[in-house]
């Protein structure tokens, strides 16, 4: 509470800051950016006093200061500060892939599979069928034929079934949770961050078929999606292997390495039209295989201690995107498309986890995890805008009320879950001992 | 494979190739690192391979803003008064005279330099020449670091070149601050301009305000990572907030850092967590630095160069010499102890980039000045403060060496001679090994 009276002083010292820059005062983006960081801290250390994650409350700063709000950071700001989602989005790709460990994947991966596969085909279905039915709400879709409304309907589903690797990753940090939940549920997010590149490529190429984009632009081809995959799977594999070469005879200045990696790996994917979350996540992975023991083990470390800040700046910045006004007149279309996602991910989680026999706990609770979505979201429905100027731009008001829910309600459903299935309470007792480590320590994964 | 692409891997290799390089000189030659990173931005700027292009160059802009502040910050956290009252004052005395100097000399220097080089008047030479003085003032603590580590810091002359880094850094920062604040352009705010005073006030207004509003943010928190998001978003906020207003945010951030740290009960914490962000941050600071230095093959700005360097020096030198001669100090300190001033790095660099991103004359020369003059004297800092305070520790050691030799004979003595008095000390030590 303390912290939020010094933010309302602040606010009132900046707007004196304000009233004394003049038409030679610099941009204040900096000034802004630092404001939206304490903010956004103070406001997570409160919601998390009422046992809310504290991303929700990152979040809810950057609504309440972004331009949906007070429009104090506006809409120019946030795009001068784009290199730090960027950033941000680079590192918890690689954060997440130096999460998985090969033994972890012999351990775990039939598992994974077979509830990541089962609730991909639930929610891909369930939802593209409840917006084939809902149709007629839509003013772009009333009266369109229904080759459209079939393209449109699986082109948002091939959105709607994308999780978010960042909140869960973040979640993790800040619970430090690593039970057999915690494990499932990344494991999960992270194999459907693979597949969902290639689903959503096949779907657009498909929807192009159906429905050919006014003046042609913006396709898909099927080369280009082969080399985005596997060109990010190789370009991330050598990536990851230079990585470890530094770690096995350098191993030095890990801050400033770890932001350099997550920098030249997000140029490297850039100039190479690879994906570039997937050449991050097998960088990570390769990373922290291949240099393995005490070395990788120390640049996680070096990693997370740089994405600390991190989170607080991205989910501040992706609050900020969020306009609550806009979602409103959706909700009567968004509310049952969201309601449907989360009954597929339970249905597909549990039938998946009982198939692969799997602990009760883990087949009742892992789709609490599954539910946010972020960045990757984002990311997609500005390709369909992008394909489908007009049409795609309706849509992409809707897929944003969509993730706007999802995003908000995700990470406390995420919470729940773990607490459900008891690994907050052992991650809080972890927590209390070991109070200077952000890590969900990985010495439960091998047992 | 593209043009860009094999350019970030030959400037990747380079580094790696520069940085192992130096480690290896560090240990054998006792040098200290980081000049690599300047090299390795002249790699990746427009000067080479072009990889960082003047607008990729403005989009580094905060983080350049970010580095000055927390150089600022960083130079503010040793001022705690409760230290500092310990120190005697004739230590002060000694180093308030060599910084005065310093910025005396070189802006003499330099204004003569820049008006007869350039053919410029004196008026138009008097604000480089102003920053090119108070940059020449400060000098790296890495030397020092490098050297001797946090042994014998209470060695006189130890304490004193100790002394002398704070005193350099609070001037450098302050004059640098005041001048900024000068250079400020003269835009009415509602019925009038205001004027350097109240730009002055405002720009030490805004530390005073950060660091007593942020003492009360961060309360009795320990944690480090959370020390680091909130004391990070501070330094960006007073930094940004000073930029925004085109004052210096090095100067806004080291008071806030003085306020913090003569409030907060125990700000150890705090410090270790802004030493944690130096270094990473000098390092994108000499990157940058390096990125964006655009030299000139004219003899003019070498002639300045040099004159910067020469000057530099002889003030520190000489400048220690004459005012310890004149206290008397000359057998605590010795006369030699500027030696140790000579390295420049953090605020150096900090520094120069200020000046230099602003729309002010001879950027470049100032900027040229201070990279030279880092990449230089921030190799040699520790043989420098070694040279300057290994003739007096030398004595010490000796002295050091004699009391324990004396001391184990008389314990051996009192052995043979009273075994019985110490059993007892012997059977403690015995158990405290077991």
């Amino acid at each position: 509470m303390r912290r939020l009276v010094i933010l309302v002083l602040l606010y009132f010292v900046m707007q004196g800051v304000f009233r004394l820059g003049s038409a030679s005062a610099g941009a204040p983006t900096l000034m802004l950016f630092g404001f939206l960081i304490l903010a956004a801290y103070s406001v997570g250390e409160f919601v998390a006093s009422f046992g809310l994650p504290k991303i929700v409350g990152y979040m809810a700063a950057g609504v309440l200061f972004g331009p949906p709000g007070l429009s104090y950071v506006s809409t120019q700001v946030l795009q001068e500060l784009n290199p730090v989602s960027n950033l941000a989005i680079a590192l918890i790709a690689f954060l997440a892939g130096a999460e998985l460990q090969i033994a972890e994947i012999k351990l775990r991966g039939v598992g994974i599979l077979k509830m990541m596969s089962l609730e991909l085909v639930l929610c891909f279905v369930g939802v593209a069928a409840t917006m084939a039915l809902l149709h007629g709400q839509l003013p772009f879709l009333e009266n369109a034929p229904t080759r459209e409304i079939f393209a449109f309907s699986l082109l948002f589903a091939a959105v709607a079934i994308v999780h978010s690797p960042a909140a869960t990753i973040a979640l993790l940090s800040e619970t430090r949770a690593n039970g057999p939940v915690a494990r499932y549920t990344l494991g999960v997010v992270l194999v459907m961050d693979v597949a969902v590149v290639l689903i959503f490529s096949a779907v657009l190429t498909a929807a192009r078929a159906l429905v050919p984009p006014s003046g042609g632009g913006g396709g898909v081809q099927v080369g280009t999606v082969a080399w985005e995959i596997g060109g990010a799977l190789l370009v991330g594999a050598a990536i990851g292997a230079c990585v470890a070469l530094y770690l096995r005879f350098i191993s030095r200045e890990l801050f400033i390495f770890a932001i350099f990696v997550a920098l030249l790996g997000a140029e490297i994917a850039r100039q190479l039209h690879v994906e570039t979350l997937l050449t991050l996540l097998v960088a990570g992975f390769v990373a922290e295989n291949a240099a393995g023991g005490l070395r990788g083990e120390e640049f996680r470390h070096a990693m997370e201690r740089a994405a600390a800040p991190i989170f607080v700046v991205f989910f501040a910045l992706s609050g900020a995107r969020i306009d609550p006004a806009s979602v409103l007149p959706l909700l009567a279309i968004v509310i049952p498309v969201v309601l449907v996602r989360i009954v597929a991910m339970w249905g597909g989680t549990r039938i998946g986890g009982r198939w692969a026999k799997l602990e009760p706990v883990v087949a009742n609770n892992s789709w609490y995890g599954l539910v946010s979505q972020a960045g990757v979201a984002f990311g997609l429905a500005a390709v369909v805008a992008d394909v489908y100027p007009e049409r795609g731009e309706e849509l992409r008001e809707l897929l944003l009320a969509m993730i706007a829910i999802n995003q908000t309600i995700g990470p406390i459903l995420f919470r729940i879950g773990l607490k459900r299935s008891g690994e907050l309470r052992h991650a809080d007792t972890d927590a209390s001992a070991l109070p200077q480590s952000p890590v969900p320590v990985r010495s439960a994964a091998h047992g | 494979m593209s043009a860009p692409l094999l350019l970030i891997l030959i400037a990747a290799l380079a580094f790696l190739a520069t940085h192992v390089a130096y480690e290896w000189l560090a240990r054998r030659l006792l040098i200290v690192s980081g000049a690599e990173y300047l090299v390795l931005g002249v790699l990746l700027g427009p000067q080479v391979t072009g990889l960082f292009s003047p607008s990729a160059m403005d989009a580094f802009d905060p983080i350049v803003i970010l580095g000055i502040g927390w150089m600022g910050i960083a130079a503010g956290m040793p001022l705690r008064l409760q230290r500092l009252v310990r120190i005697p004052s004739v230590t002060y005395r000694l180093s308030l005279v060599e910084s005065l100097l310093t910025f005396a000399l070189v802006t003499v220097g330099a204004l003569s330099a820049l008006s007869y080089g350039f053919q410029i008047s004196q008026a138009d030479a008097l604000l480089p020449a102003l920053a090119l003085g108070a940059i020449a003032v400060a000098s790296t603590p890495a030397g020092l670091d490098v050297a001797y580590g946090e042994s014998r810091r209470s060695a006189p002359v130890l304490r004193q070149i100790e002394v002398a880094h704070g005193m350099d850094g609070l001037i450098c920062v302050l004059t640098f601050g005041i001048l900024m604040s000068w250079a400020h352009e003269a835009v009415p705010l509602m019925t009038r301009a205001l004027t350097l005073t109240e730009w002055v006030a405002v720009t030490l207004g805004i530390g005073v305000v950060g660091g007593a509003l942020f003492h009360l943010f961060l309360g009795n928190e320990r944690s480090s990572d959370r020390l680091f998001i909130s004391l990070g978003g501070a330094v960006v906020l007073t930094s940004g907030a000073a930029a925004y207003l085109q004052l210096s945010p090095a100067l806004a951030a080291l008071v806030m850092g003085v306020v913090l740290v003569n409030s907060l009960r125990q700000p150890g914490p705090v410090y270790e967590v802004l030493r944690a962000g130096e270094r990473p941050l000098y390092y994108m600071l000499l990157i940058l630095a390096g990125a964006s230095w655009s030299p000139d093959s004219n003899v003019v700005w070498w002639l300045v160069i040099i004159h910067y360097l020469v000057l530099r020096t002889l003030a520190k030198l000489w400048g220690t010499g004459i005012a310890t001669w004149v206290n008397r100090a000359q057998h605590e300190v010795g006369l030699d102890w500027g030696r140790a001033l000579i390295g420049q790095g953090r605020l150096t660099i900090a520094l120069a980039l200020d000046y230099s991103r602003r729309d002010l004359p001879y950027g470049d020369v100032v900027f040229t000045c201070s990279a030279v003059s880092v990449l230089f004297t921030e190799f040699f800092a520790a043989r420098f403060v070694r040279s300057a305070a290994a003739p007096l520790l030398a004595p010490l050691e000796q002295l050091s060496a004699t009391t324990e030799a004396v001391v184990e004979s008389v314990t051996e003595t009192m052995t043979h001679r009273l075994p019985g008095l110490l059993k007892g000390d012997r059977d403690h030590d015995t158990e405290g090994r077991h």
